[in-house]
């Protein structure tokens, strides 16, 4: 399937699937921290700026730990995300899907000099285009992703409806689309849910379309084990 | 076994895991006790149970608002489990005490090319220059050599210092933010299949090679090198393992060996970490001293060569025989 999900198999022998974040997401992310950033330098220069010559030190200092460790602070320290990020939903991990370490967001990070290039990210966004998992050059080198914190929820929980066995045998596949259709009914307008019900008359019983859609929730209810 | 019963069933169980990953999350971060359900001992095979949960309900053809509810607390646990790191001041000093020294001797043949061309143009200007003065300003501003000039005359006050210029922590702030700099752009150039980091470091061994050789040639060398002399050691020594750092990023990328570019310039990247955070942190010894004790001028030049000399010798012996377990 074309899709911006990443399958990870873990030693468990499943499959766990992540939502990678592309360069617009990112894109905007990165905007959001550039304003946080100014602002934080722009709010601690001002009591800094009264010391003379010890505060020009320490805002150089300060400007000098915004520009490099400002992200990895956040990534490592924090929960895997600058604040730009978190406001967008997305998480830095590793490419196995465990949260982000030192080295790895370090390298990232420290990276980003080259990402920066020829200017305004021009070659991040070219890798991002070109690998396979929306990764800026230092991803690649620290084997991190962008992805979305909270997968998708897009299913709903399969409303009630007194249980009716199919009337024929139904293959796993078969029943599972008939439980993706019963879940996605609350979401979908009615007419649109009666409309793919219809699609089914042999099932169903070609009994109009109003009465399809209340048997596939019968059958659903059915399959997943709900008794009168 | 149909779905409800399957979830009647087995619904304590993820209650009881899910409540576990976020009171762990929540005690990691605050440090609070609570009477947990599960015992930390029970997580891994609670983790394992859950796998098979999913496993179970995929292969049943659950419905897909179960499968992620699975899917989603089965991520977490991978997360909480397989991402658990140590943290904490123990770490740094491990790092100091072996994992750096290591890194550098482990790294030895890219820290000796990086060397050779940096100290290769640094030490030949610097004897070249004296001789043909001219040519100093071939590869540095007039204006540049000016000023610098002006930095080791007599008349200063801090040596290393116009006269305007600022107090010693507004120097050590510039130097951090200067230096730290070039030596993580070093680093990141060598990206560019190492030509960045050769170019870096050709580029300040010729230029600190043609001012070094102007300045003895303008007869300044004994201010000069007693304001230089203390820091040269970590920060020639950062400039180096910056180079090496990005060569061996460079020479992932040339010569991959058997593994796919990509997975060749991972493993170069975390084995270069190291030398990074090193050189990062031998730049900010070296700004504290350039800052505050090379422009002193109480103790006579020779005093503070020997200084300098010792920091050479020392950071030599530490990259030397640092972190060697004895030999059994």
């Amino acid at each position: 399937m074309l899709d911006t999900a990443r399958e990870i198999p873990t030693p468990e022998g499943i499959e766990l699937s992540l939502r990678l974040a592309g360069p617009v997401a990112r894109a905007l992310a990165w905007m959001i921290d550039l304003v946080v950033r100014l602002t934080a330098f722009g709010i601690l220069s001002i009591p800094v700026s009264l010391l003379g010559g010890i505060g020009a030190g320490i805002s150089f200092i300060l400007w000098f730990g915004l520009e490099w460790f400002y992200p990895t602070l956040f990534e490592v320290y924090g929960s895997g995300a600058t604040p730009g990020k978190r406001a967008l939903g997305l998480i830095v991990l590793h490419r196995d899907g465990t949260p982000v370490g030192l080295p790895a967001s370090l390298t990232r990070n420290l990276l980003r000099a080259v990402d920066f290039l020829p200017l305004l990210y021009g070659f991040g966004l070219l890798s991002v285009v070109l690998s396979r998992d929306f990764q800026r050059l230092g991803d690649i080198a620290g084997g991190t992703l962008v992805v979305y914190r909270e997968a998708s929820t897009q299913h709903g929980a399969i409303p009630a409806a007194p249980p009716l066995p199919p009337a024929m045998l139904l293959s796993p596949l078969e029943q599972r689309t008939l439980l993706d259709l019963a879940a996605r009914s609350q979401t979908l307008t009615s007419e649109r849910a009666q409309e793919l019900a219809a699609l089914a008359p042999r099932l169903t019983g070609a009994t109009g379309d109003t009465a399809a859609l209340a048997r596939v929730l019968s059958i659903a209810n059915y399959l997943i084990g709900r008794r009168a | 076994m149909k779905q409800q019963a399957f979830e009647a069933h087995y619904e304590v169980r993820w209650i009881e895991f899910a409540d576990w990953l976020k009171r762990s999350g929540e005690k990691r971060n605050k440090g609070s006790h609570g009477g947990l359900a599960l015992e930390a001992m029970d997580v891994p095979a609670r983790y394992r149970e859950l796998c098979q949960h999913l496993a179970l309900a995929r292969d049943r053809q659950y419905s897909a608002d179960l499968i992620e509810r699975l899917s989603n607390l089965a991520l977490a646990g991978h997360q909480a489990l397989y991402g658990a790191h140590t943290r904490g001041l123990e770490r740094v000093w491990q790092f100091l005490r072996t994992g750096f020294p290591r890194a550098v001797r482990r790294e030895v043949r890219f820290v000796a090319l990086a060397a050779l061309l940096f100290f290769g143009p640094l030490l030949t200007l610097t004897f070249a220059v004296p001789r043909h003065p001219e040519f100093a300003y071939v590869v540095v501003p007039a204006r540049m050599l000016d000023s610098v000039q002006e930095m080791y005359g007599e008349a200063t006050k801090a040596l290393g210092r116009k006269r305007e210029a600022d107090t010693d922590v507004a120097m050590f702030g510039f130097y951090i933010f200067n230096n730290v700099r070039i030596g993580f752009q070093t680093f990141a150039g060598g990206l560019a299949f190492g030509l960045g980091a050769i170019f870096y470091l050709l580029y300040n061994g010729v230029f600190i090679g043609a001012i070094t050789g102007h300045i003895i040639h303008s007869g300044l060398a004994v201010n000069f090198f007693s304001f230089t002399s203390g820091h040269s050691a970590f920060e020639l020594g950062a400039i180096c393992l910056s180079g090496a750092a990005g060569l061996k990023l460079g020479f992932a990328l040339l010569a991959p060996g058997r593994l796919r570019r990509a997975a060749a310039l991972r493993a170069a990247a975390a084995q270069a970490v190291p030398l990074v955070v090193g050189l990062a942190g031998m730049l900010l010894i070296a700004a504290g001293i350039e800052a505050f004790w090379s422009p002193r001028t109480f103790l006579p030049p020779v005093a503070k060569y020997a200084v300098g000399a010792m920091l050479w010798l020392l950071l030599l012996l530490y990259f030397a025989f640092a972190g060697r377990e004895r030999a059994n």
